[in-house]
């Protein structure tokens, strides 16, 4: 079976996806994401979490090895996100995740 | 001998460690600052001792009993607190220049930047002495105290508490980690932070415990009207987002339906990142009542040049910097509009912008977006 190797950022590491959306833009997300969704993205900024607070996703997925850094870390711990990072690209996880049953 | 003295010019202090090194994970960051330190302003750290904690990470070896304020000057950094961008001057600058600045802004203290990097800094002291001696219209840098200290803006608030104590300066210059001067941070600076987070945190108690104590205690207070005022600064991106959660707590506290809570959340974050990435500054205020929640962005410039243009999905002035952010879809006025059940937005170029926008709390409003095919059904 298909698997995305990740790296968990966060004390939590567990959640239940609704389903998954894939973008950079913040307001395409906060558009058209629905909560419970995993989110895949390069971005790493801090808005980030602002963005995914907004929207209740509980879970972002960082792609090309992407991380943020510790503020992002610290806030998204103390919010209860779960962050990921996995060293392929968005394509390459996206493919895993559809393949893997995440529809 | 040569040997000796070389040694020791290898030996860094563990404090100035850079931030690179191994990975941190994000527990390991916190115990990584884990370190005993005072609070400087005792009644803050007294007001409030959370019960666990634990939660906080800051348990290396045995659990520590340590105040929610103190927890936070470990979690916060210089960036967190140092005011930006900072105001700054040119060695050629007159003093009567630097006053007015200090004027203007209400500050106490000024960077001299030369090929943008800071050279000296002059404070009302140097101001005060060179007015005694009839010296005012004197460029900067003969007055300007030259062996500056600066911090770095990763450094904790702990830390910058520490080098206010150890220098005696009312104010430090920071730098980023390419060097660039990127703000001022005062004793003031850090205090309000402090404060900032406390009152966050104190928040976040209180809708723990009304999730907990479900009945009396909860109705009254929550039938109040509540209103949030932030001021929202031009290009301030990490900033982005904190009233739209402030919000967001108090709408999960007073039980509003978590679809409306999210609607009135994406019209909040978006009207804040709009006065960010478009205007000059401005402001944002959030109204609760029981029936609604009012939101109001007003800024003070430049204006929005075509309304029609600006509300159109795909639309974007926003500038490079803001892209690379993932700003600047084109979709914030948009979504605002979605998301509002009453929606009116007026324009000035010149004057600002001043949106104005009702979420109704009770109505069983339909999802602002249209199901797509293929999507999965949520809970």
């Amino acid at each position: 079976m298909a698997t995305v190797k990740a790296r968990p950022l966060t004390k939590k590491v567990e959640a239940d996806l609704t389903g998954c959306y894939i973008s950079d833009l913040l307001s395409d997300v906060l558009a058209h994401a629905s909560p419970g969704m995993l989110w895949v993205t390069i971005q790493t900024h801090r808005n980030v979490i602002s963005c995914a607070l907004a929207k209740d996703i509980g879970t972002v997925l960082f792609t090309c090895g992407r991380k943020p850094d510790r503020a992002v870390l610290a806030e998204a711990d103390a919010e209860g996100i779960v962050l990921l990072s996995t060293k392929q690209t968005t394509y390459e996880a996206a493919g895993k995740l559809w393949k893997a049953g995440l529809r | 001998m040569s040997a000796t003295k070389q040694k020791k010019k290898r030996v860094r202090p563990a404090a100035i460690l850079p931030e690179s090194g191994p990975e941190l994970t994000a527990s390991a960051a916190v115990a990584h600052n884990a370190a005993a330190v005072r609070l400087e302003d005792g009644t803050i750290a007294a007001t409030m001792a959370e019960g666990s904690p634990t939660e906080t990470g800051m348990t290396a070896g045995k659990p520590l009993k340590v105040s929610v304020a103190q927890v936070l000057t470990y979690e916060l950094r210089v960036r967190d607190a140092m005011t930006r961008p900072p105001v700054t001057g040119a060695p050629e600058d007159s003093l009567r220049t630097i006053q007015n600045l200090m004027k203007s802004h209400r500050i106490s203290g000024v960077p001299i930047l030369q090929n943008g990097a800071p050279v000296g800094l002059v404070s009302i002291e140097d101001i005060i002495n060179a007015l005694d001696q009839g010296h005012v219209n004197d460029p900067a840098e003969r007055w300007m105290t030259r062996n500056i200290v600066t911090l770095r803006d990763h450094f904790s608030l702990v830390r910058a508490v520490a080098e206010f104590d150890r220098h005696g300066f009312g104010r430090f210059p920071v730098l980023n980690s390419a060097g660039e001067l990127v703000g001022v941070i005062t004793r003031g600076d850090i205090t309000s932070c402090l404060m900032q987070h406390l009152e966050k945190r104190a928040e976040e108690v209180a809708t723990r415990e009304a999730a907990q104590t479900p009945g009396r205690a909860r109705g009254q207070k929550l039938a109040e009207p509540m209103v949030l005022r932030a001021e929202v600064k031009a290009g301030d991106y990490d900033s982005a987002g904190k009233v739209s959660q402030r919000m967001r707590q108090i709408l999960r506290m007073r039980g509003v339906d978590p679809d409306i809570q999210r609607r009135a959340a994406i019209v909040a974050y978006e009207a804040e990142t709009n006065i960010i990435i478009h205007s000059i500054g401005g402001d944002l205020s959030v109204a609760v009542t029981p029936g609604k929640v009012v939101i109001e962005a007003t800024d003070h410039g430049p204006g929005i040049e075509n309304i029609d243009l600006a509300m159109q999905e795909g639309w974007s002035t926003a500038g490079p910097l803001a892209r690379e952010l993932g700003f600047g879809a084109g979709m914030g006025l948009p979504n605002i509009k979605k998301c509002s059940d009453k929606f009116e937005i007026h324009s000035e170029m010149g004057a600002g912008t001043r949106l104005y926008s009702e979420v109704l709390l009770h109505k069983a409003a339909p999802p602002p977006v249209k199901k797509r095919p293929g999507k999965q059904a949520n809970s």
